[in-house]
């Protein structure tokens, strides 16, 4: 068994297209995305609800509803042990437990609501444990009492019988990261895993998942809407609009330095903790319908800097400014920027 | 388990005051009939020919206790019926209620329970399955099997199954028991002819009830396959059949157990109906009998008590049962 290379990407996701079929006709949810993870590192995708970064997140897992369609030059590749798995081609559930719960974990956003409420928390830790791992059932009741203790929960001997109603809202979250990682899972998908906390629950869950990623050497794929907690979380960062990648990056070169406009309104519609006073400004107009989506550029609809007959016309590919930086706007390529 | 025996207790306790209500509700019902027991009793003699004078129904009434306060008679027909299971007389029959419903009653409960037994033993499988499945023609005959289930009246299938039985069989495959079997006391042979026969009414009955159960437990299914957790389940690797028991069917159950109630007065309504056609000897048709061709009050009444105390009895054991299988039901109710 060969370990995992560390200048190789844990997860290539190349050319990622996902079509919803609907009664209305085809919805494009995801558009032509690439991007890789690499082992150990926190990449933070951040947009609206509606661009595409949760649809993005379940197709690693392939959760996304029977009416999905992957476009067929899509790829998403999982390097383990020395193996490249291809995501996108597994058929079987048996084969798909890989990125299911084994290699790949997922925490959701509502903590409640992604526990079965008639099962005790005990019980479904158990459970993935058994599928995934070669323990007794004593010995993963053992693991999860322990994984409940890691995550802070206190006596967890007596909480692991009881059910995800019994837990508070911070608590609900703790024991979904701990069954999340009891597996020991190379990449951690974390959607929204704060959005429904409190502040300082919200603070002190995130504060948890730093320690635990260190501790455990995974990678974590961070979805929010939440620019502040990628600040704080990521390494590197994805803007996503409507189903593309606006622009990638460090955390410190997107959130200093913010390139496409929509980053770039994005931060304008952040209050600044150092001049509360100062105007917010939001970013102009909705949110196009996925029925009912913008030609050329996805966001020129909302764009400050639109080039008409550009933006509306061709599609900006994303390409690097600096290094390490990428953004997709025709504002910043001066080779097709107009005379 | 001692809160859950307590919450039994209390469960049961309620249910004990529920039927004592609908008991008084019941007597009050059969008080409003116009003419009471003994004016009923002395003018069905007149018809035989015999001369009847006032004199004659007070000393009956007295004789019956027909003189004494409402609620005093009340009292009276509820203690026997609580602690002697004795509902009194049938007013013009002037036998015992009990020995005139005899095992009829309970022959009908039987005959409701099979069909329901029936219906869910089809319906739960086929339900969870056809709720989880994405393939469309599956659905679709299921679809149409269970519009056909809940279109075509009981009455009618009746009569089909009785002419197609009796062209092919010169069996009609009416009533409960054979001729030879039909009044003599239960043994072994009797057993066999009754089973032999019962699976009729049975089917008629769980039917529509089938129909009715797979469109419940499909949506119910349906339901709970929509929700996180079951995505959840499925991000941890758990698939197949398990997925399916432990996570949504298994989360369907406690609605399910909820509308068992409901299904069961719904096939106690239908009996009458398919009993009449089948010429059965139960207590619906008895029910009718008695309503319709001789105002009998004290048997009516004690078949509708009959009817609703199987009723409240079924609600008892579903609160039960629904708190056994759904967690949070169990700590409202103990903590409530």
């Amino acid at each position: 068994m060969a370990a995992n290379d560390p200048a190789l990407p844990l997860l290539s996701v190349r050319n990622l297209s996902v079509d919803f079929r609907t009664d209305e006709g085809r919805i494009t949810a995801v558009d032509d995305v690439s991007f890789d993870i690499m082992p150990g590192e926190v990449l933070g995708l951040v947009g609206e609800s509606g661009s595409g970064k949760s649809v993005t997140a379940k197709a690693l897992m392939r959760l996304n509803p029977g009416n999905t369609i992957y476009a067929p030059e899509s790829r998403i590749v999982l390097r383990d042990e020395g193996r490249e798995i291809d995501v996108l081609a597994l058929r079987r559930a048996r084969d798909l437990m890989v990125v299911r719960g084994g290699r790949v974990s997922m925490i959701f956003q509502e903590p409640m609501a992604s526990f079965a409420p008639a099962i005790t928390i005990g019980r479904q830790m158990e459970e993935q444990l058994l599928l995934h791992t070669g323990l007794t059932r004593r010995q993963a009741r053992a693991h999860s009492i322990d994984m409940l203790a890691r995550v802070g929960i206190s006596d967890p001997a007596k909480r692991i019988d009881q059910y995800a109603f019994e837990f508070s809202g911070g608590m609900r979250q703790r024991a979904m990261i701990a069954m999340a990682l009891s597996t020991r899972p190379r990449l951690l998908i974390a959607d929204e895993p704060t959005t429904a906390l409190d502040v300082t629950i919200q603070a002190q869950v995130l504060d948890l998942m730093r320690g635990l990623v260190a501790e455990y050497g995974m990678a974590i794929l961070f979805i929010t809407h939440d620019l502040g907690v990628i600040a704080q979380m990521a390494d590197r960062v994805a803007v996503m609009y409507l189903g593309r990648i606006a622009e990638a990056g460090s955390v410190r070169q997107v959130i200093r330095t913010p390139a496409h406009p929509y980053t770039i309104g994005l931060l304008n519609a952040l209050p600044k903790v150092d001049d509360p006073d100062a105007a917010l400004t939001p970013i102009p107009g909705d949110i196009p319908s996925p029925l009912d989506r913008p030609s050329g550029c996805v966001f020129h609809t909302r764009c400050p800097q639109a080039m008409p007959g550009l933006c509306d016309r061709r599609v900006p590919l994303l390409a690097e400014h600096a290094a390490g930086h990428a953004a997709a706007c025709f504002a910043l390529d001066p080779a097709e920027a107009p005379a | 388990m001692l809160m859950f025996l307590r919450f039994a207790a209390t469960r049961a306790v309620m249910a004990l005051v529920t039927l004592l209500t609908v008991s008084f509700i019941v007597f009050s019902l059969m008080a409003l009939v116009p003419a009471n027991c003994a004016e009923r009793y002395l003018a069905y003699k007149t018809t035989q020919g015999d001369q009847i004078t006032i004199a004659d129904i007070r000393a009956e009434e007295s004789r019956l206790g027909l003189d004494r306060p409402f609620v005093v008679r009340w009292v009276a027909w509820v203690g026997d019926v609580f602690l002697r299971g004795d509902f009194g007389e049938s007013c013009i029959l002037r036998v015992r209620v009990s020995q005139l419903v005899g095992d009829k009653f309970l022959l009908s409960l039987g005959i409701c329970a099979a069909a329901l037994l029936f219906a869910y033993a089809i319906a739960l499988p086929v339900g969870i399955f056809s709720a989880s499945s994405s393939r469309p023609v599956l659905n679709n005959v299921l679809r149409l099997v269970s519009y056909l289930g809940l279109a075509l009246p009981n009455f009618l299938l009746a009569l089909i199954i009785m002419l197609i039985s009796t062209m092919m069989f010169g069996d009609s495959m009416t009533g409960l028991f054979s001729r030879e079997f039909r009044d003599v006391p239960w043994s072994l042979a009797r057993l066999a002819d009754f089973l032999s026969r019962a699976w009729l009414p049975v089917f008629i009955l769980g039917w529509s009830a089938t129909a009715f159960a797979m469109q419940t437990v499909r949506a119910l299914v349906a339901d709970e396959n929509g929700k996180l957790y079951v995505t959840a389940a499925r991000a941890r690797g758990v698939h197949g059949v398990a997925l399916l028991w432990r996570y949504p069917a298994r989360h369907a159950l406690g609605p399910i157990i909820n509308s068992l109630g409901f299904d069961l007065n719904r096939v106690f309504n239908q009996l009458p109906i398919v009993a009449v056609i089948l010429v059965l000897t139960d207590s619906g048709a008895l029910l009718l009998e008695a309503l319709a061709r001789s105002n009998d009050q004290q048997l009516a009444g004690a078949i509708i008590f009959l009817l609703t105390a199987s009723i409240v009895a079924l609600n008892f054991i579903t609160d039960l049962a629904l708190a056994a299988a759904d967690p949070r039901v169990r700590k409202s109710v103990m903590e409530g």
